[in-house]
């Protein structure tokens, strides 16, 4: 379908007309289906027509801040965004969300008309591409070879290559990370913002596309940079300041990325869901099934717990700044495995047809898992994230034990009645000093459930489930204060207990949104879901979480009650 | 555990087969028809192998797995059971 | 290691890591571990004809499966290969000339198929020996012998369960096969999603024979091409799978298609039957063999680990790239395990697989997909790349994932385990009547395969999990693993407890998650009683990692956090051992199973 009118413009966003726009994949004529993605996938070719129909409803004005000239006042409206998209296509998503992450850097530290210059490239249709990693070196960006030396007369000259790049070949624009001092280290780093418009031909060139499992059509490639010059306005930053406008840029760019995973988590339940409504099974429906149901309502809580921990996460961009790279972690590492596992789930259920290429819905659900496979691995890995979070231990659970949160941040950041003050990306900081204002405030949180628990307004069993999430918390964090500090030496240990804080996590972030968010006489059915599905990862093992309330929760959905949390906003 | 002290009469058995099925079927034994095939209740390949078990632990005889696949009503079944009684248990010797 | 003097450390059962560098298994250990098999011979021959999986120029390595899997296409070096070590003998009864003379060795012969490629494994092995064991177990004389002739003249076989439509309930199956005017039966309906379709000489097929209810309206048919009409069958088009690329998946149409009145395999009607026996050799068979797949993705991550640097010092020294690389060798000790004590139940107590084979079958393909999963976070984005050093990895990752629900899905196998439950647990679990040591010792002589004695139930015998106290009672079980054991024993009393108060409703497909569950957990034990006695079993072999309780410590472990129960801290110097061993055995190209052969290259 043709758009005449952005949906999406400085000023104007129309998430629900964009979401309508993009129509239901199951149908063949939409923009983006099921029927279309699978031939691209085939054939492993970019969605290019595609990402040009989006360009025109005006989505790369929300990749580009109001100051700068575009759309983006809200990071939730962000992830809503790039989660809509996903929900159709993770390909599509990842394609066209990367001009976002090339963004971001520029953002956070380019000169006003500098930043200015590349939103109105990125609005009028420039992919952008974002070249950190290396052949070699994953996720060890100190270990970049990449070098930029600065040229007598102003401006640098780049050798080297950058590798796995989304976008590196279609981007315009490039934002690369560049040793810019030979011996490196954490000030041995700049920011260049290639353009190859610019860039003399012969001294650069495209590296070829990388087969990948998933995303096949996606373009991952790289850039061959041989003794190319840059001009000298073309560093964004503090020359040496590379890293750090890098790691700040990440935790934007990690938060936005979970919105991946939750469009992947709606497609998957959307299929297990047609699946099961309407396959025959020894003489029955499949949703007839016990274990059926259970799975299902599982995966819804699985899925809210996911969106709850994204959806306040990007919020939190405007209301815990200093927050963020806790909370960017947490969200990174949670919601991008906890997706895997609801897709494995939902996939069990489809048995062959999450297996063939052209059967329900044209294959879907086996290019889903594929696609999705990589959001884990892109812009920081499970691994790395849960890295960060373990160097955080120290102040976590110092943060705990004094508990400064500020709990009225904390309640802006999930109170989505209101619109979330400006973001203070100034305010990013690469230490989150005083630990994580959700985890702390879990004991004022359960506490507001207590008097209407007695009250009878809210059953008691979400009460207690509160209270216990409150003290295994405090529990975590005792534990938390025994870690050494990071050495390079991490143990697996300490990998399990940021698992565990990350359950944590999403159990406070959930109570927050239901407490801010309440309305008389609602049945808090979807908290106790969530509060029962982190609880059962966060409890010691022997003892075993009654799975009920998934049930319950499956049998609300299947009769249309309302039984989803204020962030689900899946329509199609 | 029921001990028989002789072979149990033929409408003992088939009163005592109606209540495993009606048990089984979560129906009431009145709503059990002897003569009805046994998947009609919903009772599958599957429940008739269950249902073999409870068979032979009740009469200590060794039964082939099947034997509710092959004699599929009430009537049958204890028609069938009533006559490897009476012949000392051909299809296995008592445990 | 344990000191030989019999003098223990009392406190852990295991001496700390000082004593036993993992390297110190010096070269003639190794060689006298190898478990001597009347087929290690043979092995080595398959091994070499596959040769260097890394060689680039290979025709069977790595390089050359992953080119055939981008272009969906069978390896044909493969192929010929295959033809030229007649694979398809291993299929067959030795009173028919072939080689199926036991089914741990089929196992490990078509294992190293599947290291190598899995497609090989499933499109040239596994879809052929499903439907011979069901002509094994009901053929008559004529359809055994022309089933091996087939086979043996290195034609192919497959068996036509499936239907789209209704999955796993093969009993709902619509093709039919009545009588036509003239006596002889006529085909009619679709057969879906099967390997081979088009280069099948022979067929068995799964029909409708009579439309009366019940469970003996069912026949499985024993079809040769040559015996069809010109223009039968009609040929549905290829089914494109995400893994498995190369093996052709078709279909089969039959419109009133008559075929000789002798077709049916036994008497008619036992259908049914057929397939639930059969099913117990297959579904031992096919997630055992498929282990080889986790193999391969060990040794690629252990490949990478050991290559990689990452800020500053090898992926491999990390304390938890370390760990994942230990739990997803115990998982693949685990699956092995189960699946050769399984396998070795097969020959020694047919009566009682029925349980064991789908017990097996949904434990092991469970451990396999999760260990693989958790290497794939290992490679990280090398694990995303199709080409390259790695590619080879997401290839058997895809690969793996019928190990999920093809031949029986893992929820259908526990449908099967559970309704056999509740007698076990008022009768047959307080009977400690013991298996014959004879399944727990790895490669001794076993009985023929006993086809014919193969039971649709267990008759309320289970003599397996009756060896976990008995296990026990061994005095060499002390420290860390009898600790352990304990744990596991804690779990199977509940388990009783739980199974005994089972309501009617929850032995069907209809059964609550937890009934379900509790099939799952039967499973977990069963696996962790495996382990136990394998290592009891098997210290005398002079392999000083397989008599080293370490392994068995690990698996219990976490065989124990599978059923939800506290292992307890697992001791550093167990996890350190098992990845020691992961690298030791990657440097000295050993393959990672049991056995601890020797691999070329």
């Amino acid at each position: 379908m043709k758009v005449t009118e952005p949906l999406i413009d400085t000023g104007q966003v129309d998430l629900a007309g964009f979401d309508r726009a993009l129509g239901d994949p199951a149908d063949p004529a939409a923009l983006l289906s099921f029927a279309r993605s699978a031939e691209l996938d085939r054939g492993e070719r970019f969605p290019a027509d595609i990402c040009r129909e989006l360009d025109r409803m005006g989505l790369p004005s929300l990749y580009v801040p109001a100051e700068f000239g575009g759309a983006l006042t809200r990071y939730d409206e962000l992830v809503a965004a790039l989660r809509a998209v996903a929900r159709r296509d993770l390909t599509v998503a990842i394609g066209h969300g990367k001009t976002f992450l090339g963004g971001v850097c520029m953002w956070l530290a380019g000169r006003p008309e500098q930043a200015r210059e590349l939103g109105a490239d990125i609005i009028a249709g420039a992919p952008v591409s974002w070249g950190l990693t290396e052949r070699g070196h994953g996720s060890d960006l100190l270990a970049g070879e990449t070098t930029a030396t600065p040229e007598p007369g102003g401006g640098f000259r780049v050798h080297g290559e950058k590798w796995l790049i989304n976008n590196a070949t279609r981007g315009t624009l490039l934002c690369l990370l560049v040793r810019t001092r030979p011996e490196g280290g954490p000030r041995g780093f700049s920011l260049l913002l290639a353009d190859k418009r610019r860039l003399p031909a012969d001294r650069w060139r495209p590296l070829p596309k990388v087969p990948t499992h998933g995303i096949r059509g996606a373009d991952i490639s790289g850039i061959a940079l041989d003794d190319c010059p840059f001009p000298a306005d073309a560093l964004i930053g503090e020359q040496g300041a590379g890293l750090e406008i890098a790691l700040k840029a990440l935790q934007l760019t990690r938060t936005a990325c979970t919105a991946l995973s939750l469009g992947a988590a709606d497609q998957a339940v959307r299929l297990a869901e047609e699946f099961a409504a309407r396959r025959e099974l020894y003489g029955r429906r499949l949703v007839e099934l016990p274990h059926v149901r259970r799975v299902l309502g599982e995966a819804y809580a699985a899925l809210y717990a996911a969106e709850i921990v994204s959806v306040l996460a990007a919020r939190s961009v405007h209301t815990l700044p200093e927050e963020m790279a806790v909370i960017s972690a947490v969200a990174k590492s949670y919601v991008p495995t906890r997706v895997d596992e609801l897709i494995a789930a939902c996939g069990e259920l489809l048995g062959a047809r999450a297996f063939l290429t052209e059967v329900h819905e044209h294959g879907a659900f086996q290019k889903l898992e594929r696609d999705h496979r990589v959001v884990g691995i892109f812009d920081g890995s499970t691994f790395v994230n849960q890295h960060v979070l373990i160097n955080h231990f120290p102040v976590l659970a110092r943060g705990h034990q004094k508990g400064t949160a500020d709990e009225e941040a904390v309640g802006r950041t999930a109170d989505l009645s209101a619109p979330p003050p400006p973001a203070r990306l100034d305010r990013l900081s690469l230490l989150a000093r005083g630990g994580c204002g959700f985890t702390q405030s879990l004991h004022t949180a359960s506490g507001e459930l207590r008097a209407p628990a007695s009250a009878g307004e809210v059953p008691a069993r979400v009460a207690e489930l509160a209270e216990e999430l409150t003290n295994s918390c405090d529990r975590l964090h005792r534990e938390l204060a025994l870690i050494p500090p990071a050495s390079q030496d991490v143990q697996p240990e300490a990998f399990a207990l940021a698992s565990r804080y990350e359950q944590c996590f999403a159990g406070a972030a959930a109570l927050r949104l239901w407490l801010h968010n309440r309305t008389p006489g609602e049945d808090p059915l979807w908290l106790e879901a969530v509060l029962t599905y982190v609880l059962r990862s966060v409890r010691p093992p022997g003892q075993p979480t009654d799975g009920e309330v998934f049930d319950r929760l499956f049998d609300a959905r299947a009769a249309g009650r309302p039984a989803s949390p204020p962030t689900s906003v899946v329509t199609w | 555990m029921n001990i028989p002290e002789s072979a149990p009469s033929d409408t003992d058995l088939r009163s005592w087969l109606r209540a495993r099925v009606a048990h089984y079927v979560q129906l009431d034994v009145a709503d059990i028809d002897t003569t009805t095939a046994l998947t009609t209740y919903g009772l599958d390949s599957v429940y008739a192998l269950i249902l073999c078990g409870d068979i032979e632990d009740h009469l200590e005889l060794v039964l082939e797995p099947t034997v509710a696949w092959d004699h599929p009503t009430i009537d049958a079944l204890a028609r069938h059971l009533e006559e490897t009684l009476a012949q000392g248990s051909p299809s296995g010797e008592s445990r | 290691m344990i000191d030989e003097t019999g003098s223990r450390d009392a406190q852990a059962g295991i001496a700390g890591p000082e004593d036993d560098p993992a390297t110190a298994a010096s070269i003639e250990d190794l060689a006298a571990a190898t478990i001597d098999t009347p087929t290690t011979a043979s092995l080595n021959d398959l091994e070499h004809l596959f040769g260097d999986p890394w060689d680039p120029d290979n025709p069977t390595g790595h390089a050359a499966v992953l080119a055939a899997d981008e272009a969906g296409e069978m390896l044909a070096a493969g192929e010929r290969l295959l033809d030229g070590y007649g694979l398809n003998a291993e299929f067959v009864p030795p009173e028919l000339g072939g080689r199926l003379t036991r089914l741990d060795h089929l196992i490990e012969v078509m294992r190293v198929v599947f290291r190598y490629d899995p497609c090989l494994g499933l499109g040239y092995g596994a879809s052929s020996l499903i439907p011979a064991v069901n002509v094994w177990a009901a053929g008559d004389e004529r359809q055994r012998r022309r089933m091996a002739e087939v086979l043996l003249a290195g034609g192919r076989a497959v068996s036509g369960y499936h239907e789209l439509a209704h999955g796993n309930d093969f009993a709902r199956a619509e093709f039919s096969a009545l009588p036509g005017d003239d006596g002889r039966l006529r085909l009619n309906g679709r057969k879906e999603v099967i390997a081979n379709a088009r280069r099948a000489e022979a067929m068995v097929l799964f029909a409708r024979t009579s439309d009366a209810p019940g469970s003996r309206s069912h026949s499985q048919l024993f079809v040769e091409k040559a015996d069809l009409p010109a223009g039968a069958p009609v040929h549905l088009p290829r089914f494109h799978s995400a893994g498995m690329r190369g093996v052709q998946l078709g279909g089969l149409e039959f419109r009133d298609c008559p075929i000789p009145a002798d077709a049916v395999l036994g008497a008619p009607g036992l259908g049914m039957e057929t397939a639930l026996r059969s099913f117990q050799v297959t579904r031992t068979a096919l997630p055992a063999m498929t282990a080889g797949i986790l193999e391969t993705g060990l040794e690629v991550t252990a490949r990478f680990a050991n290559e990689r640097v990452l800020y500053g010092r090898s992926l491999a020294g990390m304390p938890y790239i370390g760990s994942i690389l230990a739990d997803a060798f115990t998982d693949l000790l685990i699956c092995d395990c189960l699946a050769t004590v399984t396998a070795r139940s097969v020959h020694l107590l047919p009566g009682e697989t029925s349980l064991y084979a789908s017990a097996a079958k949904y434990f092991v393909a469970t451990l396999l997909m999760d260990a693989m999963d958790a290497l794939s976070r290992v490679l990280g984005a090398q694990f995303y790349i199709r080409d390259g050093g790695y590619g080879i990895f997401q290839k058997h990752l895809r690969d793996l994932a019928p190990a999920g629900f093809g031949h029986t899905a893992r929820v259908a196998c526990l449908s099967t385990v559970l309704p056999q439950l509740p007698r076990l647990a008022r009768k047959g679990w307080l009977d400690d009547t013991q298996p014959p040591a004879g399944v727990f010792h790895l490669g001794a002589d076993l009985p023929p395969l006993p086809f014919e004695r193969l039971s649709i139930s267990s008759g309320g015998r289970d003599s397996l999990s009756a060896s976990l106290s008995a296990a026990l009672g061994s005095c060499e079980l002390d420290g860390e693993l009898r600790r352990l054991v304990l744990v596991i024993a804690a779990e199977q009393a509940d388990v009783r407890r739980e199974c005994a108060a089972l309501a009617p409703g929850d032995l069907t497909v209809a059964a609550r998650p937890e009934a379900l569950r509790l099939a799952a957990r039967y499973a977990a034990v069963l696996a962790a009683t495996a382990c136990v006695n394998i290592w009891l079993h098997n210290r005398e072999r002079h392999d000083a990692f397989l008599s080293d309780p370490r392994w068995a410590v690990a698996a219990l472990g976490r065989i124990a956090e599978r059923v939800g129960r506290d292992p307890g801290q697992r001791p550093r110097h167990v996890t350190e051992r098992l990845s020691a061993e992961v690298l030791s055995r990657y440097r000295d190209r050993r393959g990672f199973g049991l056995s601890n052969r020797r691999l070329p290259g």
